[in-house]
């Protein structure tokens, strides 16, 4: 049903309600627009406030391209955001499998400890995980900003739910047809999930992809990530503001672009993901 | 040759008793439909023959082989689901061809072995659909392709037809009894409904609670229930039961209760007992008013096209009577009931158990 089916409606309430939704759309999307203003201006007009960036200029793309290897920086960080999301769906899929298609002794036990581990406060782990990895000797590098992502309670979580309302005499009728149960994960199960996946799989990407403090603990210094790029600009003496939204600005693109690609994907995840 | 033996069978579910000590023996070719209400356990019967659910006790037997720890990849069965659990994501070709290709067929044998029984189906033209562009009957008939394509040692149905309409369901049941005939491979199938268990078994198993109740062809069930459970869960209006006390008069056996005197056709004296008195719709007759027999008052008359069901009240007891129609009663009539002395069933008051006469002795349990 869409708002001009509404009986009885009054016209009044109706333009109300889009006035609010209007005037609320306008102040998320108004950061979003100030960023890509300000890194299209004259390096001399960074300041202005006018609403409209004029005269056009490219050079604080220019300044962010040579001051950084924004290229370098971005690819890294498609490796860690794909990687983290593949590694977390991997686990995800196999923990919740074995949840839901097999019955072993304290499941439930492992199962609470499974969530449990989502309520620990990140703060909790970060030190620990810190000196492990630095005993693995993985500090600075990205496979040290990966490998403690790996498990996350939260696709493990929502993967169960999902699979939870899978119906099992699938599963029983893949038996029956001579599938072991490893190949009924793949031939049957994964499958029939693949668009719950796929939302789970955009949801844990973006996430890392945003991803800033461990990224910055990992690897320290230096700028192997975007993210951590744009650290560059700022400084004790003032902020490079035009490559700074340049950097920011090439740093959101990827998850604008996917999102408007996906866009119904992306939203479903979010529903199902229950989080803003 | 796939015989199936249950020695004992008997599966829990932490308190419940799903299925409780079954023996059977299934012959090769047989037509076996396990009956019973919603809840008694049929589909878990099922599924421990399957072996998609270990028994607490008892063991299995596939002709000489013991098969209760034998998972149910390599068991030679093949099952349909009540929900047809067709592949969601794969055509009707490869949901028929999978198991196969779990197998290890060659692909070209595949397809020609899908081609086969998707003919015999009439699902040629529905090959390349998935699942969800197919109608209720087509899915069904999918499902029973792909336990079909196999050659499977014995099929094991579960309820295959109760998501089909009425008039669907008619047809594919003979289809099924058709398929059997021709085949001549060992069917179990499951089912709560009393019509396709009577037209298509060649052997019921009547499920009590997780009991057999009742093992035996239709005509036998029908005929000689073991039990007023067996009694009144087949026929449509069910077995009339009234409860009534046998009695000797002048040397022969009746069954008397408030409004009834029915002679049992056995010369015979006995001490009274109190017994159950079963008697079917379609056995009862009406009599001259005033005779011997069971004293009631219509209620209602059901006009079921070529026939008549006509529902009484004798003393508390509700009976039915059914007959060609016209009958040549309306409600409110007074009329009296008869039924001939082989008709009538006598059932223990205490267990429910059948009562059969034997010359020598007092009426015993079976
Ligand atoms: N996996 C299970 N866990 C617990 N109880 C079950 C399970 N499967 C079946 N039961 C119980 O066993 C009984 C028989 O169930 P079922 O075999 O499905 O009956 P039917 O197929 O005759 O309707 C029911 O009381 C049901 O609740
Ligand atoms: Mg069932």
């Amino acid at each position: 049903m869409t708002i001009d089916d509404a009986v009885g409606e009054p016209r009044v309430r109706r333009l109300g309600g889009h006035l609010v939704l209007g005037v609320l759309s306008l102040a998320c999307v108004f950061p979003v627009y100030w960023l890509y203003a300000t890194s299209v201006r004259a390096p001399g007009d960074v300041y202005s406030l006018s609403v409209l960036p004029w005269p056009l200029s490219t050079a604080s793309y220019a300044d962010a391209f040579a001051k950084n290897d924004v290229l370098g920086m971005l690819l890294n960080t498609g490796v860690v955001a794909v990687f983290s999301a593949l590694g977390q769906l991997l686990v995800a899929l196999l923990a919740a499998y074995a949840f839901v298609a097999w019955r072993f002794p304290l499941q439930r036990l492992l199962y609470l400890m499974f969530v449990g581990t989502w309520l620990v406060p990140f703060q909790a782990t970060m030190l620990p995980n810190y000196v492990l990895l630095s005993r693995l000797g993985l500090l600075e590098t990205l496979a040290g900003v990966i490998v403690p992502t790996l498990c996350s309670a939260l696709g493990v979580l929502l993967l169960r739910e999902h699979l939870a309302g899978f119906p099992k005499e699938l599963l029983d009728a893949a038996r029956m047809d001579g599938r072991s149960s490893w190949s009924t994960l793949w031939l049957v199960v994964v499958p029939a999930l693949r668009p719950a996946l796929a939302a789970l799989g955009i949801l844990l990407a973006i996430t890392a992809w945003n991803e800033y403090f461990w990224p910055a603990m990992v690897l320290q210094r230096s700028n192997a990530v975007v993210q951590l790029g744009l650290r560059s600009f700022m400084g004790t003496e003032g902020n490079d503001w035009g490559p700074l939204m340049a950097t920011a600005g090439l740093a959101c693109l990827p998850v604008l672009v996917l999102y408007l690609v996906l866009q119904r994907h992306i939203v479903n995840a979010f529903v199902r993901s229950g989080l803003k | 040759m796939s015989r199936i033996q249950l020695q004992g069978i008997t599966r829990r579910f932490g308190p419940v008793t799903a299925v409780d000590d079954v023996w059977l023996d299934i012959a090769d070719g047989e037509f076996l439909v396990l009956l019973g209400p919603s809840g008694c356990g049929k589909s878990t019967l099922l599924r421990l023959i399957a072996g998609l659910l270990p028994p607490t006790e008892g063991r299995l037997w596939l002709d000489d082989t013991d098969l209760t720890h034998v998972p149910p990849q390599q068991r030679d069965l093949a099952m349909v689901f009540q929900s047809y659990a067709l592949y969601p994501h794969l055509s009707v070709a490869r949901n028929i061809g999978f198991p196969l290709r779990a197998r290890k067929w060659p692909r070209a044998e595949i397809r020609a072995k899908v081609a086969e029984v998707a003919a015999t189906l009439g699902l040629t033209a529905l090959l390349d659909r998935k699942p969800k562009e197919l109608s209720g009957g087509q899915r069904q008939r999918v499902a029973l392709g792909r336990a079909l394509v196999r050659d499977p040692g014995a099929f094991l149905l579960d309820e295959p037809l109760s998501n089909l309409d009425a008039k669907l369901r008619t047809g594919t049941r003979a289809e099924i009894a058709e398929l059997h005939r021709s085949l001549g491979t060992t069917m179990v199938y499951v089912t709560h409904d009393q019509v396709e268990a009577m037209t298509m078994a060649t052997r019921i198993a009547l499920l009590d609670e997780g009991r057999l109740a009742q093992l035996g062809t239709p005509s036998e069930v029908y005929d000689r229930p073991a039990s007023v459970f067996a009694a009144t869960f087949l026929g449509s209006p069910a077995m009339n039961i009234l409860d009534a006390t046998v009695r000797s008069a002048d040397g022969s056996l009746a069954a008397h209760g408030k409004g009834i005197e029915l002679s049992l056709g056995i010369d015979a004296v006995l001490p009274d007992r109190p017994v159950r008195l079963g008697v079917r719709p379609e056995h009862l007759t009406f009599a001259p008013a005033g005779g011997r027999g069971i004293h009631a008052v219509v209620t209602a008359v059901e006009n079921l096209g070529s026939e008549e069901v006509v529902q009484c009240l004798a003393g508390e007891g509700r009976i039915a009577v059914r007959g060609p129609r016209p009958l040549g009663v309306s409600a409110g009539d007074a009329v009296t009931l008869t039924a001939r002395p082989e008709h009538l069933h006598l059932f223990d008051s205490a267990s429910g158990r059948r009562l059969t006469w034997q010359p020598e002795s007092v009426p015993a349990s079976v």
